[in-house]
């Protein structure tokens, strides 16, 4: 919250500020609300989407929307506004890292493009980066850095700030650039070359560029992973973070063997409650169903069942998820026990309402 | 991005097929850990294959899991021979790890721990021994996702036949 007031008064670029603001608040007005762990999946957006998108973005010429809307509230959860469906209502700021960086959030319109262009847009995107973040001036690395607070973007400025340092140190700010940068090209799906911008001082054959250009790949992939791992945020240093991923895959795949225990526990036969559940297609199965269901579920389930073992077997479960489970777990175990069960309550519970509740949730 | 709501739909039709093919086919009553046995292989195999085989890690899921002389994997045990001949030649040329000299400088050092870290996670994910680390963190983003979706499925349907089970007086 700091972080986004801090922008609103200390940024020198007040319509970029609040375009993203505002960008923001269209995008949340338009999405559906999306759980938590969602909001993470979406960078794999970033390794999804073909460069055209950014280029149409890039040319699109927009009339300005400052100001339509009083600069709101942004809150921490930035990521569903990379999910939204891009209204192209945007002025693109003057300046190009962010203009870049406005590209970069609003290419993840584009959806269900094919993960082959994954392995092209990494390089290209990255070189993009790697690029325009140079062409920052220098009187103005408090506002980037606080303008805009996506953490992906943090990073990145934080790149931006230690390369800048790194630079100013012993080799001057000139750079010495290797091509031109040709994003605009505005056609083709695929850039024949991956354009990188060597600092002065560097080695220029092709094998230390080839070899650094995958660096970066794998930094910003590393960066990716970082901010789905819950957790990862804080920690710097890759072997730290590789235990961090570690022991999330692990757990993960622990809770995948409990919950099918469990599966296998609960029913005598495999196939047994299966054409119940398929009594529909429903299309809005799982997502707010789940949660909805999970919490009245295990509660009263805890009261109604004088089934010592069923009980036991809850409760082990629950405390199983506290220390693995992330923080929606807790959310939803915590908060609506008490409100659920007295609307529980209040319906009839017989077992054909749930049944049929079942059903239509399904 | 992939769209969460219809890849666990997907995942959740495939599994119940798996599995009602594991009813279908062994009439007997299976013992609780065949059960979970199969359960949770009926449920990874729907999960990779919601993948459509595009990722590497789905892919030595589904040909680890045909080579056990299962079952259920049926039509993609004639794609799965393929991999895994890919993913054995692959592995026969996968560069050999220089021995490093005892060198105690901090990059050094940072390099080995990462090393190993990198070995335990490729360890860890299906078919994940011989990726090389470009890959390896991609492997790992998708395959979390896939977990994440996996254990949300699964969740539901544990608290689903519970309901139906035990239904509430």
């Amino acid at each position: 919250m700091e972080q986004a007031t801090g922008v609103l008064r200390g940024s020198t670029h007040d319509d970029v500020v609040l375009e993203s603001i505002q960008f923001n608040e269209e995008i949340r007005g338009i999405m559906a609300p999306a759980p938590a762990p969602e909001n993470a999946s979406s960078f794999t957006a970033l390794l999804e989407l073909p460069p055209t998108q950014a280029v149409e973005l890039l040319h699109s010429p927009d009339c300005p929307a400052a100001a339509r809307e009083p600069p709101c509230h942004v809150s921490t959860n930035q990521k569903p506004y990379l999910l939204c469906s891009y209204g192209g209502n945007l002025t693109f700021p003057s300046n190009a890292a962010l203009i870049e960086r406005a590209a970069k959030f609003s290419v993840f319109a584009g959806e269900n493009s094919p993960p082959e262009d994954a392995a092209r847009l990494a390089p290209v995107a990255v070189s993009g980066v790697v690029k325009n973040e140079p062409q920052e001036t220098d009187s103005n690395p408090s506002s980037t850095q606080g303008c805009v607070s996506d953490p992906a973007v943090d990073t990145k400025n934080q790149k931006t700030a230690k390369r800048k340092e790194r630079e100013k140190k012993g080799k001057g700010s000139s750079k010495k650039s290797k091509s031109v940068a040709d994003e605009c090209s505005g056609d083709g799906e695929k850039l024949p070359y991956v354009h990188v911008r060597v600092r002065r001082g560097q080695a220029t054959d092709s094998h230390s560029l080839a070899e650094r250009a995958r660096r970066e790949k794998i930094n910003a992939r590393m960066k990716l992973l970082q901010e789905l791992v819950p957790g990862c945020n804080k920690i710097s240093g890759t072997a730290l973070v590789l235990d961090e991923i570690i022991n999330h895959v692990q757990s993960l795949q622990r809770q995948v063997e409990f919950l099918s225990m469990k599966l296998a526990a609960v029913n005598p036969r495999i196939d047994f409650s299966l054409d119940s559940l398929l009594a529909t297609d429903g299309s809005s199965v799982m997502d707010s169903n789940l949660t909805s269901m999970a919490s009245p579920v295990m509660w009263p389930e805890n009261l109604a069942n004088g089934n010592r073992q069923h009980f036991q077997q809850q409760w082990q479960f629950d405390a199983f998820h506290q220390p693995l489970w992330g923080r929606e777990e807790a959310n939803h175990n915590f908060m609506t026990p008490e409100h659920s069960l007295l609307s529980y309550d209040s319906s009839a519970n017989s077992a054909s309402l749930q049944s049929n509740q079942l059903k239509m949730e399904l | 991005m992939r769209n969460q709501r219809s890849v666990k739909q997907e995942f959740l039709r495939k599994w119940i097929t798996g599995l009602r093919r594991y009813s279908c086919d062994e009439k007997k009553n299976m013992s609780f850990l065949e059960r979970k046995k199969a359960i949770k292989l009926s449920a990874d195999i729907a999960m990779a294959s919601t993948r459509d085989k595009t990722t590497r890690w789905s892919q030595a899921l589904i040909a680890n899991a045909s080579s056990s002389g299962d079952t259920l994997t049926g039509s993609s045990k004639n794609n799965s021979s393929r991999s895994r001949k890919k993913m054995l030649m692959m592995r026969r040329r996968r560069p050999k790890v220089k021995s490093a000299k005892k060198e105690m400088s901090a990059s050094c050092i940072a390099k080995r721990l990462a090393e190993k870290r990198t070995r335990k996670l490729k360890n860890l994910l299906p078919g994940g021994e011989s990726i090389d680390e470009g890959c390896l963190v991609e492997e790992t983003l998708d395959y979390i996702e896939s977990l994440r979706a996996q254990i949300e499925v699964m969740r539901y349907l544990v608290t689903a036949s519970q309901l139906i089970i035990n239904p509430y007086p």
